[in-house]
């Protein structure tokens, strides 16, 4: 390890209701790999987004090579040489590797773009990486490992000196992360600083020098690798006072009957194989880290995403669910995590809303009986406590929280006994939160049983009966909530195969 | 807070139509003032020239009901005008060359609109066709179809007093000189049946929502597709009512036409407040749209210009109103 | 996971690949349909028969260049047709009615259709409307130009032989008796200037990643509107060629005319392999599927199918070759 090519510190930022970042520090040598580690939501991509000038910070300072610098677009600090490698890949499908790596700074020659120069460029490029990559192919053509080593190699032909990794594993194959660590490990002889983002604990072990923990906004320090375990880092991770007091015991009797039982659920890479059982009353909890395939099992299971195999049963009937339809009809309900995009229609009434799932029983004859849709809403709306001026407002109107309870009208009025809440207090203030929490209970309490997808630590202890614990689209452990801790949920979640 | 906002959006929509009507009536002082000054010995203030408006505003108003259907899923439908004539066509050509009774051939030419919304609708929700490029293949197979079943010759419907002319009777009832306006009562009630459908059914409720957002109703374990293509359906049927009188007014069809007419429908919907990206609908903006239009080109008629002024006009106002729309939400975004 | 991206021995061996699937496919076709024509009929075993091709495919040659662009940008471009004719009947009213130089006619004939694609591009990437509403605005708009300028007279440019009907020699020329299809000449040297362009210069490397990412486009550092806007000029262009090549085939052009025949266009451009959804198509499948739609209608009247038939036989091939693009799409995908 080298000198210091990068120091933010105290770097402070809000958002409107939430403080994302709390005075955190990082320090980045050259020739050194430096792991960016924490739960969901910690805060290390705002970190990052400060960094490279796409969120402006509150307070702190960022000394890149000995001048306190401050960048206000991706590009000024891409120009500067710091580049990220996104999680999501900004490619252009249907243009060349080469054109990828070149685009907006082609080669010419003359007026014309000299593509047989950018192919000879790419490919050196490639060869000083190590990676046999032929620049001629088009870009949607490779797998998603590939694609991400272009990612990295356009990075580099900005003449980079600090790389930020987001997550670059996800997507891999065993063999392309060994390829992509050979690449990291040259550039960090070549003197680079290295900011690693992962959430994969052996990664972390194998490439890393350093790692700086974060949890919920704030700072928690900074260990040198190779003198921690494993457990250090996942204590440093999760090591937060939990203020509600987590469930000890499971409500649920031991005898209680099997209401959904899903056997060997395959759909595509996020859900390989995934069992698993519902008992009546029960609240399961679905923990897991972020990209996990939670949600992408719970779309498979309600039939909004086609799936490869994989039995399921509902009430000891065997069910064939190819559809939404087909899900309502079998009684289940799910509430997504993206409100907005799946929940509700937000240019329509919160009556509108609540009986979109089941307007067949809202009819006299041909017409909807306006009366009896508001008379239902206007009942769940009391119910739940959902604060509305009336059930003929429009529910672009209705804070998350409100909004949230109007999706869980829907399925209460549908009279669903199986809902799935995937994350179902994400965007929602505290006094919210504890609203649907108190719900949630209620609704157990009246033999509903509940899947509850949650990246929140103290959510899945304070909620579940037991836990679903995934990793990588594999089941990698199910707990009961007497023998669950955060460490051994950690544990699950980072046990890949 | 709540409750002015509230207030607002009631007002805002009310607003609207009252614009519209207010628009209405300066266009039409416009015409009459307008008429006399640019073609001498021409006077647009007159019963016949009403009547000759609302006339024109019968078919393109239940080609525009239809078509809001369909605008209503975020959809397009560009091909009611042919299939408009192509109804026509066949089923005048069952009336006066076959002989067929009246009665049927008014079934078969709601019927060949209904077909071909079926087919839009068909194609657009269930193999995943963009609507526009659709509705625009149909387009050519209604002008084709047409003219390959009257042997591309024209057809005249026949007049009223001659046997099979009691359709004319939908358009307008002639009693004592005076003629009742029919055609306007029909329309009248047409569009209530639409806002009933649209607002007070099932149909509607999803129609709108699709237009909304169309990935939360599926999730909600709706059948997005089946009503969406019921939106095409009801486009076709309404198209295929459209023909009967387009014929009560024009009597003689020509084939192969019809393509101005699918963006005069699209022009009143639009311009009665229905936004082209889904969601929002209004009948009775549409029905006073239709009205403008018609009064737009009875007015151009009147002073003497050519049609196709017309056709500049509602290409102008499409884009003037569909630009409002995108701004006004993008702003509240 | 990896194999998923593999396609099978024919599909990846390096000609195919270079030539592309369809295409290859779509030479097949061509010859298929040529042989089924020469069978079927002895007067499509005739030298004018590839005249009579040719008529046919300069115009939608130079259609389906420029609506390749818009294609690619992932919008479209309707006015194209009806632009045509507005623009010809406009240029040839010049030379007719106002006795114009010729050379002023074609000048004249070709700035219509930048600024009408200049029009079309401002209204799409600055006013934010969708291509196919903007782009049906502005065909609305060119119908009613072209007739309001020729006062609603058809118009036929000068005829070969006569003093200013050079033109006509310029796509058609007279050796000794024989008459050569020079046109072709043109379209081929276009063909493969904007093949260069599309894919040797930075415009053209812009205009398909604005089609392929338009949001990756940008941050890259790339100004969008203004190579989005470049896409319609383009269109807009070629859309003046095609009008100089329809007016020096063709007899007379009536106002109001040229509906529909974007729509052959913009089929040949897809069936040559451009997608409707942006980010690939060529201007040699353009070409090659430009070809098919001529040899149609050059075709289909030697075998007694007549024009009301073709409308059909093309409604049918255009929702076919949208299917099969919606198809490789969902396969991409």
């Amino acid at each position: 390890m080298g000198d210091v090519i990068l120091t933010m510190k105290g770097i402070d930022k809000s958002f409107p209701g939430v403080h994302a970042l709390d005075h955190v520090d990082l320090e980045i040598k050259k020739g050194e790999v430096h792991a960016l580690m924490g739960e969901n939501g910690a805060g290390k991509s705002t970190l990052m987004k400060v960094l490279t000038g796409i969120y402006s910070k509150d307070e702190g300072t960022i000394t890149y090579e000995g001048k306190e610098v401050e960048f206000s677009n991706p590009r000024e600090a891409q120009d500067a040489g710091i580049v990220i490698v996104h999680q999501e890949l900004n490619m252009l499908g249907h243009l060349t590797v080469a054109q990828n790596i070149f685009i907006g700074r082609e080669i010419m020659n003359g007026k014309l773009i000299d593509d047989k120069r950018m192919n000879e460029e790419a490919r050196k490029l490639f060869d000083q990486l190590g990676i046999d990559i032929d620049p001629k192919e088009t870009m949607s053509r490779l797998t998603v490992g590939k694609q991400q080593m272009c990612e990295i190699a356009k990075a580099i032909s900005h003449e980079a000196k600090v790389i930020v990794f987001d997550e670059p594993s996800a997507a891999l194959t065993e063999a392309e992360i060994e390829e992509l660590f050979k690449i990291i490990r040259d550039l960090r002889d070549k003197q680079l600083g290295i900011v690693y983002i992962s959430h994969r604990m052996d990664e972390i072990k194998v490439i890393t020098d350093r790692v700086t923990v974060m949890r919920d906004g704030g700072y928690v320090g900074t260990l040198i690798t190779k003198d921690c375990t494993k457990d250090d880092i996942i204590n440093m991770m999760v090591g937060r006072v939990i203020y509600e007091d987590p469930k000890t015991e499971s409500a649920v009797a031991k005898d209680a009957p099997v209401v959904l039982k899903v056997e060997h659920l395959n759909a595509g890479r996020m859900v390989r194989d995934v069992s698993f059982e519902l008992r009546k009353g029960e609240i399961l909890g679905f923990s897991g880290l972020m990209g996990a395939g939670r949600t992408e099992t719970a779309r498979a299971l309600f039939g909004a995403d086609p799936k490869e195999s994989g039995d399921v049963y509902v009430n000891g009937q065997k069910v064939e669910i190819k559809t939404p339809q087909d899900a309502v009809k079998c009684g289940i309900g799910y509430l997504s995590e993206d409100r907005k995009r799946y929940g509700i229609v937000v240019a329509k009434t919160v009556a509108e809303n609540s009986t979109m799932a089941s307007l067949e029983n809202y009819m006299k004859g041909l017409f909807i009986d306006k009366k009896k849709e508001c008379q239902v809403a206007q009942e769940y709306v009391e119910t739940l406590k959902t604060k509305t001026p009336g059930v003929d407002q429009l529910v672009v109107n209705l804070s998350g929280g409100n909004q949230q309870k109007v999706v869980i009208a829907k399925w209460l009025v549908r009279n669903c006994d199986i809902l799935i809440f995937d994350e179902p207090t994400r965007g929602i203030d505290v006094g919210a939160k504890s609203e649907i929490y108190q719900l949630m209970n209620e609704l157990v309490a009246e033999g509903k049983s509940i899947i509850m997808i949650s990246s929140e630590m103290t959510e899945i202890l304070r909620m579940s009966d037991r836990i679903v614990v995934m990793c990588e689209g594999r089941k990698t452990g199910e707990l009961d909530i007497a023998e669950a801790t955060q460490e051994r949920i950690m544990h699950a979640a980072t046990l890949r195969d | 807070m709540e409750k002015i906002k509230q207030n607002a959006i009631v007002k805002k929509i009310g607003f609207n139509s009252l614009v519209l009507l207010c628009v209405m009536i300066l266009l039409y002082i416009m015409f009459a003032v307008l008429t006399p000054m640019i073609k001498t010995n021409a006077s647009f203030v007159s019963y016949a020239r009403l009547v000759s408006a609302l006339k024109y505003a019968y078919f393109l108003g239940f080609l525009s009901l239809g078509v809001t259907f369909v605008i209503a899923t975020g959809g397009i439908d560009f091909s009611i005008g042919p299939v408009m004539f192509c109804a026509a066509l066949i089923s005048g050509y069952q009336l006066t060359s076959r002989g067929w009774p009246l009665a049927v051939c008014i079934l078969i030419c709601i019927l060949v609109g209904t077909a071909f919304g079926l087919f839009n609708g068909v194609l657009v929700s269930y193999a995943g066709l963009p609507s526009f490029i659709t509705s625009m293949a149909s387009m050519m197979l209604a002008k084709g179809l047409g003219s390959v079943f009257t042997k591309t010759q024209p057809v005249s419907w026949p007049q009223s007093e001659e046997p099979g002319g009691w359709y004319r009777n939908l358009v307008g009832i002639k009693a004592g000189g005076m003629e009742i306006p029919t055609g306007l009562i029909l329309l009248i009630i047409g569009a209530i049946i639409c806002a009933i459908i649209l607002n007070k059914t099932m149909a509607g409720r999803y129609i709108l929502c699709i237009g909304s957002n169309r990935e939360a109703v599926r999730l909600s374990g709706v059948n997005t597709k089946k009503w969406e293509t019921l939106a095409y359906v009801i486009c076709g049927t309404l198209a295929g009512m459209a023909a009967l009188f387009y014929v009560g007014k024009n009597t003689t069809v020509l084939p192969g036409l019809g393509d101005t007419m699918n963006n005069e429908a699209i022009a009143g919907c639009v311009m009665g407040g229905t936004s082209m990206t889904g969601g929002v609908a209004s009948i009775g903006g549409t029905l006073i749209g239709v009205l403008i239009i018609a009064l737009l080109q009875e007015g151009i008629m009147a002073m003497g210009f050519q049609i196709h002024y017309q056709y500049i006009i509602t290409g102008l106002i499409v884009l003037v109103v569909v630009w409002a729309d995108l701004r006004s939400r993008r702003r509240r975004n | 996971m990896t194999d998923k991206k593999q396609g099978n021995a024919f599909t990846n061996n390096p000609i195919v690949r270079a030539v592309g699937v369809q295409k290859i496919v779509v030479v097949i076709v061509l010859i298929a349909l040529v042989l089924f024509f020469c069978v079927k009929s002895t007067s499509f075993r005739q030298y004018t028969t590839i005249l009579s091709i040719m008529d046919y495919t300069y115009y939608l040659a130079f259609l389906g260049m420029g609506v390749t662009f818009c294609l690619i940008t992932g919008g479209v471009d309707l006015s194209i047709g009806t632009g045509m004719f507005c623009y010809a009947l406009i240029g040839g009213y010049l030379i007719n009615q106002k006795h114009a130089p010729v050379i002023v006619g074609i000048l004249v004939t070709i700035l219509c259709g930048l600024i009408m694609g200049t029009i079309n591009g401002l209204i799409v990437s600055k006013g934010g409307h969708a291509p196919f509403l903007a782009t049906l605005c502005t065909m609305m708009i060119a119908r009613g130009l072209g007739s309001i300028i020729t006062g609603g007279a058809s118009i036929t440019w000068p005829v070969a032989g006569s003093p200013n009907g050079w033109t006509r020699t310029l796509f058609k020329i007279d050796m000794g008796g024989t008459k050569l299809p020079l046109g072709f000449l043109w379209v081929l040297i276009l063909a493969v200037v904007m093949s260069i362009f599309l894919n040797k210069t930075r415009p053209g490397r812009y205009i398909i990643a604005i089609g392929s990412n338009k949001e990756a486009t940008r941050l890259s550092g790339i100004n969008v509107p203004v190579y989005q806007t470049l896409a319609y000029v383009i269109s807009g262009f070629f859309t003046g060629l095609a009008a100089l090549a329809y007016s020096s085939a063709f007899q007379s052009m009536t106002p109001g005319g040229g509906g529909g025949i974007e729509l052959n266009a913009i089929g040949g451009a897809i069936i040559g392999g451009t997608s409707m959804n942006g980010g690939s198509g060529t201007i040699a499948g353009t070409i090659l599927g430009v070809f098919i739609m001529s040899v149609l209608q050059a075709g289909l009247p030697l075998i007694n199918i007549q024009a009301n038939w073709q409308q059909i036989i093309i409604g049918v091939v255009l929702i076919v070759a949208v299917y099969i693009d919606v198809l490789k799409n969902k396969k991409l995908a």
